[in-house]
């Protein structure tokens, strides 16, 4: 079904996560994204050229090049066309350059001094293309000290003070277990992105977007910011508990790592939950009977209820409490996101057929549009799969051409010669 | 978002105030800090929408509203005749922001980060494997989705600038952002066979470490990162193996280095390692708190901070979290009091 950005088209240099992310919703919501890569420097995402192939894709007879096998890689690029081109030659640049007319919008994550030294920053794409909406991703943005340090996502965690957040309360700073600043990253600039579009709807004109991975996550802790500009107080890591309510944490089931997550935001769903959880009896304890007095005992407040947890089946759990009206959810593992059925039914998880790796269940749109529906999901590309295909369909360029570009090293699929 | 980047947007609270406002911490006045940080730039509007007249006012605002965006829950906005096809107005776009969707058997249910982190699989990931899983800090899956639904409402506007009266009613689920930022995660458990689950330990490979006066991360991708790093930390051998330049390698052998650098490392400061590293375009990361930030001369270099330009207030607030060259992010207001513009 169409999206809503159906008829609008990226090229893209993205990779990693951050920028690959961000592309592959603006695909997602049906808008034609040509990812350009080159062979000499694969994308990170891609992993090593001559890297193992993960233990599951032994088994399958077409999973035959690890860079078009990396589950990363393979997670975050739906819906897009890959292209090669090697930027660093005149003749790659050139077709670079021929290209941009046929873009709405440009996305790059490259440190800020890359684009300007291969001779297409924003004034020169704007020279070729008036309306072009260009959005750079980098760890520090333009202008000030930092601007030209690299940075990935396992470092903007720390720089960004999410590290600092992220822990239990009496052990060090952490960062999360899938660089999750990226995913941040990604969401502002599709965000950024969009504005753009909407804007140049209304006035044709297009604009230069300068996203700060450190900034996008700043932000999204920008209430521990303000806390410490209006107290002076810095705060530290809180577990899984929460500033006003308790209890608030995850909690241990029957059977090896099985947890459970709950949390009472009123006094009615304590009320509810003491008698769901057959304890009718802490409803009346001292230390538990108001939000406030359960804050104070908190620790005590979790003993107690992880005692009674320990005993008991997780989604038998989980199916008590939330007929009783509790904050509740069990500790999904990746396997049983993949198999859950309410992603299912939403079509947020989907079943994605790769040309080199098979069938998976894959995370796709996580968005729900009522008119323009965005429900086609296409798998990653493999590394230069679409190169003769896009050349052809928007330049003309033809096979003959396409060939010595090959040969030249310029385009072609999979590894320099 | 709607606001920051020039919308007018008017925030209904029913009689006592939104419930952002009884979340802690406080300010010294008193104001809750999470609402002073997302109503900033709003206006508000107290009204009982269990009222009939006042919800007929209700109804009048969201008849001159490009936007609707709710948090309720779908039997309540079926009840107070206030659903989407109730509304009866085509052009209207409509977004629900909740925990689990409007659809569904969690429809109804109540949600929070802390539920969403687990149903999601982040919290499967997060934390040490001999401890409760953790949820990501703070109000991580309320952001996300905050963001992803202003990326929904624009991507819906893009759609009704090019077929004007076409708008259209959208479904955010937290859960859902949350899972599309699990994909990596989930999609290498499928290709592997294994559940990853959490880190055994915490080391360099995985996150920040201790230095001489805090924390640092020293997580290396690219080969020349490793030997540039190991050079300066004096661990000239491992910078010159050539085995220890693809990252699977010095994945699946971590055991052999990993208590040398972070001994290393221990003689470091943070910010002169972070200096150092940096002058050698190594990535790398020091763990910076709130009051680091504060200070922070590159965050300042960018003129990131904002004090509100309508109002009396000398706080400085996060700034964007992305610049735009035409339409710039502006903060004018702070957060209105409850009813400040009825």
């Amino acid at each position: 079904m169409k999206g809503p950005l159906t008829g609008v088209r990226g090229i893209v240099i993205t990779q990693a996560w951050a920028g690959a992310f961000c592309t592959e919703m603006l695909g997602l919501l049906g808008a034609d994204i040509i990812q350009i890569e080159v062979r000499k420097r694969p994308d990170s995402w891609r992993g090593d050229y001559h890297a193992p192939l993960a233990k599951m894709l032994h088994e399958v007879a077409t999973a035959e090049h690890p860079w078009n096998c990396n589950a990363l890689y393979n997670s975050v690029n739906l819906n897009k066309r890959c292209i090669t081109l090697d930027l660093q030659t005149l003749e790659g640049l050139e077709i670079f350059k021929r290209l941009l007319p046929f873009a709405d919008v440009v996305a790059e994550n490259f440190s800020p001094r890359v684009l300007g030294n291969l001779g297409i920053g924003y004034e020169v794409m704007k020279a070729i293309n008036p309306g072009v909406i260009l959005c750079s991703l980098s760890a520090y943005g333009r202008g000030g000290p930092w601007e030209n340090v690299p940075g990935i996502g396992g470092t903007i965690e720390p720089t960004s003070g999410m590290s600092a957040l992220l822990g239990y309360e009496e052990g060090p700073p952490m960062n999360s277990g899938q660089m999750y600043p990226d995913a941040v990253a990604g969401l502002h600039a599709l965000s950024g992105i969009l504005t753009a579009l909407h804007y140049r709807n209304r006035t044709g004109h297009g604009q230069y977007i300068d996203l700060s991975m450190q900034e996008a996550n700043l932000v999204q802790i920008g209430d521990a910011a303000l806390q410490y500009r209006m107290t002076g107080a810095v705060r530290g890591r809180m577990g899984n508990r929460h500033h006003t309510f308790a209890p608030h944490g995850i909690f241990p089931c029957t059977g090896t790592d099985r947890w459970v997550a709950l949390a009472c935001e009123s006094e009615a769903q304590w009320e509810a939950f003491c008698v769901a959880a057959g304890h009718a009896e802490w409803r009346s304890d001292d230390r538990f009977a108001m939000n406030g007095l359960r804050k104070a005992n908190e620790h005590t407040l979790e003993a107690t209820i992880g005692a009674w947890t320990r005993g008991s089946e997780r989604d038998e759990l989980v199916a008590r409490l939330r007929a009783a009206g509790v904050i509740v959810a069990p500790v999904l593992t990746a396997p049983e996101v993949a198999a859950d059925a309410r992603f299912r039914e939403r079509g947020v998880v989907v079943e994605v057929a790769h040309d080199e790796t098979g069938k998976w269940p894959q995370v796709a749109n996580p968005l729900r549009f009522s008119r323009t529906t965005a429900t086609e999901v296409r798998p990653a590309p493999l590394l230069g799969q679409h190169t003769a295909e896009v050349l052809s369909e928007l330049l003309g360029i033809g096979q003959e051409d396409y060939d010595r570009l090959v040969a030249a090293g310029i385009s072609g699929m999979g590894p320099p010669e | 978002m709607l606001a920051d980047f020039g919308a007018t947007v008017v925030m209904v609270e029913p009689p006592g105030g939104s419930p952002v406002r009884v979340l802690a911490p406080f300010s010294p006045e008193g104001e809750s800090i999470p609402a002073a940080y997302v109503l900033a730039n709003k206006q508000s509007v107290v009204l009982n929408v269990e009222d009939e007249a006042e919800r007929a006012l209700v109804r009048g605002l969201i008849g001159r509203a490009d936007v609707l965006v709710s948090s309720c829950r779908p039997s309540d906005l079926a009840r107070l005749g206030l659903g989407y096809e109730e509304l009866a107005n085509p052009a209207l776009i409509m977004v629900h922001v909740t925990p689990f969707g409007v659809t569904g058997e969690l429809a109804e249910a109540p949600g929070n980060d802390l539920a969403v982190a687990a149903l999601s699989g982040w919290a499967s990931i997060n934390g040490l494997a001999d401890r409760e899983p953790l949820k990501p800090s703070g109000w991580q899956a309320s952001y996300c989705a905050g963001t992803a639904a202003y990326a929904a409402v624009m991507a819906a506007l893009h759609h009704r600038d090019l077929h004007p009266g076409e708008g259209q009613e959208l479904d955010v689920a937290e859960v859902d952002v949350m899972a599309a930022a699990f994909a990596p995660a989930m999609l290498g458990a499928m290709y592997s066979g294994e559940n990853r689950g959490r880190r055994r330990e915490l080391d360099m490979t995985g996150g920040p470490v201790e230095v001489a006066d805090g924390y640092f991360a020293l997580t290396i991708s690219r080969a020349h990162f490793w030997r540039d790093a190991m050079n300066l930390l004096g661990l000239t051998d491992l910078a010159e193996d050539p085995r220890w330049e693809p990252s699977y390698y010095r994945a699946a052998h971590k055991d052999e280095y990993v208590q040398r650098v972070e001994t290393a490392m221990r003689e470091w400061k943070k910010m002169d390692l972070f200096e150092e590293l940096a002058a050698r375009r190594v990535v790398a990361g020091p763990v910076l708190n709130m009051d680091d930030l504060a200070a922070n001369a590159h965050l300042r270099g960018r003129k990131f901070w904002a004090k509100p330009t309508e109002a009396q207030s000398s706080v400085d607030y996060p700034g964007p979290s992305f610049r735009m060259s035409e339409t710039p992010w502006e903060l004018r207001t702070g957060a209105p009091p409850p009813g400040g513009n009825s």
